[in-house]
């Protein structure tokens, strides 16, 4: 087996860029195979672990009922930010990053944001009457991507064979992530445990849990041009969900760290000329073609450049565009069309 | 079928610079020619599967395949510029081909017992579908892998990040997992040597042990999701970014489609048993999941657990010590919506196609391989102890309709019978027997989704709902009007096991004994006699029946609109549309002048316009799945239709053909109402019976507002299924499927009243003089079992409900008390109210399980008491006499659904007729509710 790692600890550093260029791949180049082989893994497998040094992030997360208003129907469920507090791994340096949340349960959730090497202990708390439902006195959190062992995965014991990983309305659970390297990208989590066994992500639990790659660049189009921006570049996130019938929205404003719920189908809006970032994850039963007329990205892991892609439940999809004309994003499904699923993609001059 | 020009898309960067160094660096590697033959069988469950007989490599090794056809099929391994000649002999009864990627077209299948060669040269790099175009949901798919010719396979992404490059000799393991319908059919390859895992299987592996998944799909889109693990997303070489794509969910979509990746088991995670499911929730909710077990290393560690099987432990199976697998075909065919596939064997015994025997702790299976629509697979019935304890799959049930199959173990003897919400007479019923009993186990107490719990199995209702099962399911059991025979009902012969009211068990009940006693056999049908030969006035212009279930020669799709002329009860005119397959055509209604007549199919997703006056096709367009009812407003005469598979109604503009935009039925992010049977008031509101969501919506028409939504039924609050809704003057009437009741509102939505029509029923005790009495001591003994159409007539004073339990219940508008009832045909299902010549209205009610209309006088006399209401006659629906546009080739005039009278005269849209429409009727007729 050969190894080699993807993750540059700098953008800049020579070897990096030297990989690149070698990843285009010719008839010259493969000529050098032990050059590229070995290069990679002497230089960088190291250096990999040395940056793996990140923070903690203690969070206490809270799963709500939101019951059904005016328009009946039936009620939805969200999880709401309580406490996050992030500091250095033995715990000093704290800093209370709450206050960048909303104090009220959204859909989707409070999305997380954190850097490849942090860890994340996540502490559920079931603050709901569950009524004499006994099928609401299970709820979890169950992420993607990052790492977790058996006790954190979030799922019934009847699934993992050692135990209910749940909140219940008398006992909080607390998960443990870690952001190990290989885990950079935009991941879902969500409920796995509540009304079914399999749970109730699409009552509205769910939420996005961004990590940022240490020193992570962003590649945009710039009129067919294929540009690479650092991170620090993007104004704001964009975390869209995908449901069965919606686009359920949080923005996130990058100076401020402030997360703002936009609800379904919202309007979005960003100034001319600003770089902003679409998280998408589809959630529900639908395969989703999502598209924004006049606009095209990057699309993830390729040197393609594309301006639509279809998306299916759970898959998470994400890219980042200058702003520079009024569109709208939507997803193009027949049943999605009709449900008028889109909204406005607004550039302020 | 998957572009044959995909290329080399499959390996990752690192394997590509491999792949380039090895040619580069050498010309040994020589492309290999394999030899195989192939056979197609059918295994005992009824399924189809493929199995090796030979395989003959250039190259000298081969692996070590089962020795018996499997599900997936045997997986073909072979290297990049590799010839494969493939030998395929038949022996099914059905044609049996190899849609393979790259393969030239027009191979074509071979037929039962025959053989059929197929060659082709490995020319695209991945793991591959291989299937049966035709029969490829019941089992007959396989993987075939086309690696490198220097084995490089797909690199994995370490614990610490790195990106390890492995060449194939270097996996532990391999796995197949197929996702079909909403199961896995798994296969493990280990040194060469391949095992069938089957369904859900539990993949076991050793901590850091490095495997590689071959996950495919066929048919349905499906997203796969590996709890715990992530992996390299697949990028063509020349494609290939400056990052890579690490991913733990994949989307497999299309006709088939196929993805690989390799993954070290467990690093960074550890040991545990991961779960492993398609990520669709539908799906999940289905039970489409299996699991990744990660052993620490030990004795045992790592080995494999086999799902259910199609050779286990069934009625009759082979092996009855291995959990077995009983399957379902869902189906648009009349009656076998879920049909056992094995049917052809069993129906001898059984007398229905939907019913099947398995032991506990084997599994049922249904697919949904030959149906248009979406649905859901629910239980309508199941033993009492089935939901007790750590039992999480039953009650079994979707949130909400959807494309797929469901796999559910059945460990609790008894009865359990399935049932789809968006179609709630499709019905297919598994008996779990324990074989250590005498007679087939149908347990002692039965829970139902409407939330009766320990209903004993030997009362009226328990084998009343015995009784429908097997006459809903079985064509030959419907009654045909045509013949003077009499109405036969073929039950099973069989002894069973049945609780009495204290809940002991009785033993050796013969169940046909029991059903024919307590239901009767060989009933003489009543003759046919019309309004004409009964003395009663004519109608007014014609009535259009949707005869669902009837099956003409040029359409796979069972349906025709037959078209009665009132004047002379004569049927004008059968409607098939053989171009466009109509597939279950379920209700219409008509354009302002009538011309043009909408028609909806509700297992399908299409609209259809038809000429009134010679039933020719005038467009067909896609309105979303499984619309059910249609109907104009009477202000802007837009086309509004209830999406019953979704949630929504959908307008179509009056004078176009294209749907422009829907009102959704709930919130957004809310559980989908699925509305099924909608009217609009004078005013311009939607009113809509939202089955999945047990209230009754009503919604403003102009601005698609959700005004409010009630809670519909009383009796059973569980899932009282609102299916249908009637308008009068100034009052909404919903009939409640399951509930039994109508619940009554004023335009507003507030509730006024439920009307519950089991007053006078005792469901509980056994079947006896008591079981219909008058109860409510209103003195009349009326049952409304099922209802569903409930219209109410153009004046507002009376409502006429079709009760599927057979039965036609009046309600006075004026008490909201039931005043009358009149016999009806088994599954009576659809009603309304046409123009009576002279004065006065029709009710035409259809019935599902039998061939005729009954023509229902509510007031003969014209008092305005509707206590002396009538049957004024009854019309044959079959007619081979009639003008046709194709031959009716069986189930002549079954099936009747949607009914519709032309001119249409509810107020609100009789005022607006043509003058040729307005001639004949009344000055009453033609302003009924001044």
């Amino acid at each position: 087996m050969k190894n080699i790692n993807f993750s540059c600890t700098s953008p800049t550093s020579d070897e990096c860029l030297k990989l690149t260029v070698r990843k285009k791949g010719s008839a010259k180049q493969s000529m050098l195979p032990l050059l590229v082989f070995a290069l990679p893994f002497f230089i960088f497998a190291t250096t990999g672990f040395a940056q793996s040094v990140g923070q903690l992030h203690q969070i206490e997360l809270w799963a709500e009922k939101i019951p059904a208003g005016a328009e009946g129907g039936s009620e939805r469920f969200a999880y709401q930010m309580n406490s996050h507090v992030i500091s250095d791994m033995d715990g000093s340096n704290e800093t209370d990053a709450t206050a960048r949340y909303v104090t009220a349960p959204t859909i989707p959730g409070p999305t997380i944001v954190i850097n490849e090497g942090d860890e994340v202990e996540i502490t559920l708390r079931h603050v709901f009457d569950p009524g004499d439902s006994a099928t609401l006195d299970q709820v979890s959190v169950h992420v993607h991507g990052v790492h977790y062992d058996i006790l954190s995965d979030g799922t019934i014991e009847y699934i993992n064979l050692v135990q209910d990983e749940s909140a219940t309305p008398t006992m909080s659970y607390t998960y443990r992530w870690t952001a190990a390297p290989g885990t950079a990208g935009t991941w879902a989590y969500h409920d796995h445990n509540m009304i079914t066994l399999n749970g109730a992500e699409d009552r509205g639990l769910y939420g996005a849990l961004i990590v940022n790659g240490a020193a992570e660049t962003v590649a945009l189009d710039q009129g067919g041009q294929l540009v690479t921006v650092p991170l620090s570049s993007i104004n704001k996130e964009y975390v869209m969900f995908m449901v069965d019938d919606a686009f359920f929205g949080m923005e996130i404003d990058n100076q401020t760290g402030q997360q703002t719920p936009l609800l379904d189908n919202p309007a979005l809006a960003a100034q001319q000329g600003s770089n902003v970032r679409f998280h998408l994850v589809a959630l529900g039963t639908v395969t989703h073609n999502f598209a924004l007329p006049g606009y095209s990205w990057i699309d993830p892991g390729t040197n393609l450049i594309i301006s639509e892609k279809i998306i299916g439940p759970l898959e998470q999809y994400v890219f980042a565009v200058q702003a520079n004309r009024n569109t709208q994003y939507m997803d193009t499904a027949f049943s999605s069309s009709l449900l008028g699923m889109k909204g406005d993609f607004n550039v302020i001059p | 079928m998957k572009s044959i020009t995909f290329g080399f898309k499959k390996i990752t960067v690192m394997a590509w610079i491999c792949l380039a160094v090895m040619l580069f660096c050498s010309n040994i590697v020589l492309a290999a020619t394999h030899d195989i033959e192939l056979s197609a069988e059918t295994l005992p469950n009824g399924q189809l599967g493929y199995q090796m007989i030979s395989h003959t490599s250039s190259e000298g090794a081969t692996p070590s395949y089962p020795t018996e056809a499997v599900i997936p099929g045997p997986t073909l391994f072979v290297k990049l510029g590799d010839t494969i000649n493939i030998s395929l002999t038949n022996n099914t009864n059905v044609a049996v081909g190899m849609n393979i990627p790259g393969l030239p077209a027009g191979a074509e299948a071979a037929a039962g017992g025959g053989t059929q060669s197929y060659s082709f040269a490995a020319s695209q790099q991945g793991t591959h579908p291989y299937y049966d175009e035709g029969s490829q949901l019941l089992g007959l798919f396989g993987a075939i892998v086309v690696d490198a010719p220097d084995g490089t396979v797909q690199s994995f992404v370490e614990g610490d990040g790195t990106i390890t490059a492995v060449n194939r000799t270097e996996l532990d393991k391999e796995y197949i997992m197929y996702m079909v319908g909403s199961t896995f059919w798994g296969a493990e390859i280990v040194n060469g040597t391949q095992t069938p895992l089957w369904t859900n299987p539990v993949l076991a592996a050793v901590q850091d042990e490095v495997v590689r998944f071959h996950v495919l799909s066929i048919e349905h889109d499906h997203t796969f999701h590996l709890h715990a693990h992530r992996w390299l997303g697949e990028v063509a070489p020349a494609e290939q970014g400056d990052t890579p794509n690490i991913i733990d969910v994949k989307l497999l979509t299309g006709k088939a489609d196929g993805h690989s990746f390799t993954v070290k088991a467990g690093t960074g995670v550890g040991a545990g048993m991961w779960h492993l499911h398609c990520h669709v929730v539908s799906h999940m909710e289905s039970g489409m999941a299996a699991r990744f077990r990660v052993d620490e290393p030990g004795a045992s560690a790592g080995n494999s657990v086999a799902g259910a099987t199609p050779y286990g432990a069934i009625l009759l199976g082979p092996n009855q010590s291995e959990p077995g697998l009983v399957t379902f075909e869902v189906s648009d065919e009349p009656g076998s919506w879920f049909r056992s596939a094995r049917s052809d064997a069993l129906a001898p015994i059984t007398k229905t196609r939907s019913l099947e025997v398995m032991s506990p702790g084997s599994s049922a299976h249904f697919v949904m391989s030959d149906t248009n629509a979406v649905h859901t697979i629910t239980t309508l019935i199941w033993p009492s102890e089935a939901d007790e304890g750590e039992q999480h799959s039953i009650p079994f049930d979707q949130t909400k309709a959807y494309r797929g199959g469901a796999t559910v173990k059945l460990d609790t003897p008894g009865l359990y019978v399935f049932t789809c919400k968006i179609h709630p007479y499709m019905f297919g019923a598994v008996i779990v027997d324990d074989p250590s009993t005498e007679g087939l186990d149908l347990g002692t107490k039965i829970d139902l989704a409407t939330g009766i719990k320990d209903l004993p199995t030997i009362s009226d209702l328990a084998t009343r709902i015995l009784r429908t099962f097997f006459v809903a399911t079985t064509q030959e059991n419907w009654q045909d009007y045509t013949s003077t025979a009499p109405w036969t009902v073929s039950y099973p012969d069989v002894p069973v096991a049945i609780g009495d009211l204290d809940g002991n068990v009785v033993d050796n009940l013969p169940l046909k004994t029991v059903l024919e006693d307590r239901y009767g056999q060989n009933i003489a049908l009543e003759q046919l006699k019309t309004p004409a030969d009964n003395g009663s006035p004519a109608g007014v212009g014609e009535v259009w029946i949707n005869t669902q279930f009837e099956k003409t020669a040029g359409k796979t799709k069972p349906g025709t609109i037959t078209v009665l002329d009132t004047a002379t009860w004569k049927i004008k005119r059968k409607i098939a549309l053989p171009a466009i397959d109509m597939n279950n055509p379920h209700n219409m209604w008509s354009s302002r002048d009538q011309s043009i007549i909408f028609q909806t199919q509700w297992f399908d997703n299409k609209l259809t316009f038809i000429n009134q006056a010679d039933g020719a096709m005038i467009d067909n367009v896609r309105i979303g799945d499984s619309p059910s009812h249609v109907m104009t407003f009477p202000t802007s005469d837009d086309i509004t239709v209830a999406i019953n598979g979704e949630n929504m109604v959908v307008r179509v503009p009056a004078g176009t053909t294209t749907p422009d935009v829907s009102m959704p039925t709930q919130l957004a992010g809310q559980i989908p109402a699925n509305p099924h049977g909608h009217w609009i008031t004078p005013e311009g509101k939607i009113v809509t019976p939202n089955i999945n969501t047990s209230d009754t919506g009503f919604y403003d028409g102009n601005t698609g507002q959700i005004l409010t939504r009630p809670a519909a039924g009383g009796n059973f609050p569980h899932g009282p299924h609102p299916i249908a809704v009637g308008i009068g003057v100034d009052k909404v009437y919903t009939a409640n499927l399951l509930d039994h009741s109508l619940s009554v509102y004023d335009f507003d939505g507030n509730p006024i009243t439920t009307i519950n029509l089991l007053a006078d029923y005792d469901p509980i005790s056994p079947t006896g003089p008591t079981t219909l009495t008058d109860k409510d001591g209103d003195g009349l003994v009326t049952v409304g079992v099922f209802p569903i159409q409930t219209p109410v007539d153009p004046t507002g004073r009376v409502v006429v409900t079709a009760n599927t339990g057979g039965s036609i219940t009046l309600v006075d508008t004026s008490t909201d008390k039931v005043v009358a009832m009149l016999p009806c045909d088994p599954g009576c299902h659809g009603v309304n109210f046409g123009a009576k010549a002279g004065g006065g209205y029709y009710a035409y009610v259809s019935s599902k399980f039998s061939n005729r209309l009954i023509v229902v006088d509510p007031d003969p006399n014209g008092d305005g008491n509707f206590a002396d209401a009538k049957i004024a006659g009854t019309v044959a629906m079959a007619d081979s006499s009639a003008t046709t546009d194709d031959a009716v080739v069986s189930l002549a005039g079954m099936g009747g659904q949607g009914v519709l009278p032309i001119p249409n005269v509810y107020n609100g849209w009789v005022q607006n007729l043509p003058g040729e429409w307005k001639t004949g009727l009344t000055g009453e007729q033609l302003d009924p509710a001044p």
